[in-house]
């Protein structure tokens, strides 16, 4: 499991509070070719079961995240996974990001955003069909390294939008990023985020993402990670089974810093009572009851 | 060390993440609770100005509520730390209702604390913007040394006990109250003293704070203030609290402040 982007900086922050080489990795903040400054307060908000969210990508930029932020990943993990969350105006601007971090160390593959609701132009890549496939297909051709694709479940049918990241040559899949939304501040009569609209996440959203999942896995085969409200081993199970291979938790880890190692190992406690020897027995095992012997994987 | 403001900067410890009993919650005024937990680390770590992330945690099945930052009031020989928690909404009401007993998940000690360096100190609160000047006060007065603590309130119901103020701190504040129910009428910065050199410490809602600023630049005073904006990690991780910097930056009240010197700050912006 990993924790998901946004919501653990570049890692260092964690550092001292939480294991991080004990429950699997993280996704880093994303990174865009030129630093940006992100948006004016307020940029986050709690929501009736989740958090909404508009800080507008503030980030480094390429050459600050070479310099400043991956020489810590590097140098203080050892068998922690992390991959680098992309993010760009054009595609243009993702092919030089990934292409600029690919003769570095210290990291292991790429998330490519192309699904944040609280920047202009941000989700254009994940709900234009031909978009997405021609930015999949151009960065395949920067890397060989694990190329994750972050979908919106702001489309129709995110199966739809899985299968062509699959066919444009994608090895992976993150199942979702956040839903737009928007809080009102009533005695100002204005939006209380700074952005107006931001990005929903948290509990709320729990039932879309495992949804998503359950649909991405049902059109393309390629391994997923489930993202959106998991607070505890119980959530991320549902995801598991829905056909996730790796869960990120993220909006849990502002309530408790401890969330991603007490899912870790809920996840343990869980395979050891139903007799799980391999989580891969339970990924999109629907259907397959406790102690039913071994699960068909779908798809 | 050098700090941004050139000041000597304080060593300040690692945060950590505590599951904490609530030992005493007392009802101090309107909306307002005095709430100690037992956390030695913490209590043994912080300093003045630093502050905490109060929440539930993940525990309660069905229950939800981000961490709400809250400035460290004091801390205890016995581990014990304090918490001034007004009750403006849902979250704060639920932290509230908390029972002794219960439990509560502390991450601290965070952020940038006031760097006083042993110079005189006048602390101007304004509302629960008190409870760093409680910690501070206590400080000092255990190491001998008195600091002017100016705080003011809306009305005489919003006060928070001066007894116990004087009790934890060995200090009576000056009280003001806007419509004179308590103490002086008038805003707190009625009581700023134009002739003093000391340093100005201010803490409490933003146009307090415009009018610190306002008023120390006018009379070449120094200053720090500590700023809140909506917070979501409380360590840097979700860059979500904001404020401008004078330089332009956004700055994160959460690891560059929650204290800044006034002049790092853009106030038009603030």
């Amino acid at each position: 499991m990993l924790l998901a982007s946004g919501t653990c900086g570049y890692g260092q922050e964690y550092a001292g509070l939480i294991p991080l080489d004990e429950i699997g990795g993280l996704v880093t903040k994303a990174v865009s070719l030129e630093p940006r400054p992100g948006n004016p307060p307020h940029r986050v908000a709690e929501t009736p079961g989740g958090m909404i969210n508009a800080i507008g990508l503030e980030n480094p930029g390429l050459h600050g995240f070479i310099a400043e932020k991956l020489p810590w990943l590097r140098e203080h993990l050892s068998r922690a996974q992390v991959f680098v969350n992309v993010v760009g105006h054009s595609a243009e601007d993702f092919a030089a990001v990934v292409s600029g971090l690919d003769g570095e160390d210290g990291f292991l593959g790429y998330e490519i955003n192309v699904s944040c609701p609280n920047v202009k132009g941000g989700t254009m890549f994940g709900t234009d069909e031909r978009a997405l496939a021609d930015l999949v297909a151009r960065l395949r051709g920067c890397t060989e390294r694990p190329l994750v694709i972050k979908l919106t479940p702001n489309v129709p049918d995110v199966g739809d939008f899985a299968r062509i990241c699959e066919e444009a040559g994608a090895d992976g899949l993150s199942a979702i990023n956040t839903f737009p939304g928007m809080v009102v501040d009533i005695s100002r009569r204005e939006p209380l985020i700074g952005n107006r609209s931001g990005g929903v996440s948290g509990p709320a959203i729990l039932p879309m993402g495992v949804y998503a999942t359950w649909r991405a896995r049902q059109t393309c085969g390629l391994p997923i990670m489930g993202i959106g409200g998991i607070r505890n081993a119980e959530d991320a199970l549902q995801y598991v089974l829905a056909g996730a291979c790796l869960v990120q938790v993220g909006t849990a880890s502002f309530v408790d810093p401890g969330a991603a190692v007490a899912v870790h190992e809920g996840i343990s406690e869980y395979m050891q009572a139903n007799g799980v020897a391999r989580l891969e027995d339970l990924v999109g095992a629907l259907g397959a009851r406790p102690g039913a012997g071994p699960a068909i994987p779908a798809g | 060390m050098l700090n941004a403001g050139g000041g000597v900067a304080v060593e300040r410890a690692a945060p950590v993440s505590r599951r904490a009993k609530l030992l005493s919650t007392r009802f101090v005024a309107r909306d307002t609770w005095w709430q100690e937990f037992d956390c030695p680390d913490i209590a043994a770590a912080a300093l003045p100005g630093q502050f905490v992330m109060l929440g539930v945690g993940l525990d309660e099945p069905g229950a939800w509520l981000l961490p709400r930052p809250f400035s460290v009031g004091w801390t205890g020989p016995g581990g014990e730390v304090g918490i001034l928690l007004r009750a403006y909404g849902q979250g704060t009401r639920a932290l509230a209702k908390l029972e002794v007993g219960q439990t509560a998940l502390l991450l601290g000690p965070l952020g940038r604390p006031f760097e006083t360096e042993g110079a005189d100190v006048e602390c101007v609160a304004g509302g629960v913007g008190l409870a760093p000047f409680i910690f501070l006060a206590a400080r000092e007065a255990s190491a001998g040394r008195r600091v002017r603590l100016i705080y003011g309130e809306r009305d005489a119901g919003a006060v928070f006990d001066p007894a116990l103020i004087a009790s934890l701190t060995d200090h009576d504040p000056e009280l003001f109250t806007e419509d004179g129910s308590a103490g002086r009428k008038g805003l707190v910065t009625a009581g700023l003293d134009a002739a003093s050199g000391a340093l100005l410490l201010g803490c409490g809602p933003t146009p307090l704070l415009r009018a610190l600023a306002a008023f120390a630049r006018k009379h070449g005073r120094r200053l720090q203030v500590s700023v809140e904006e909506h917070m979501g990690c409380g360590i840097g991780t979700c860059q979500g609290c904001v404020v401008r910097g004078a330089d332009g930056r956004w700055v994160k009240a959460c690891i560059e402040g929650s204290v800044f010197p006034a002049e790092e700050l853009d106030w038009g912006a603030i």
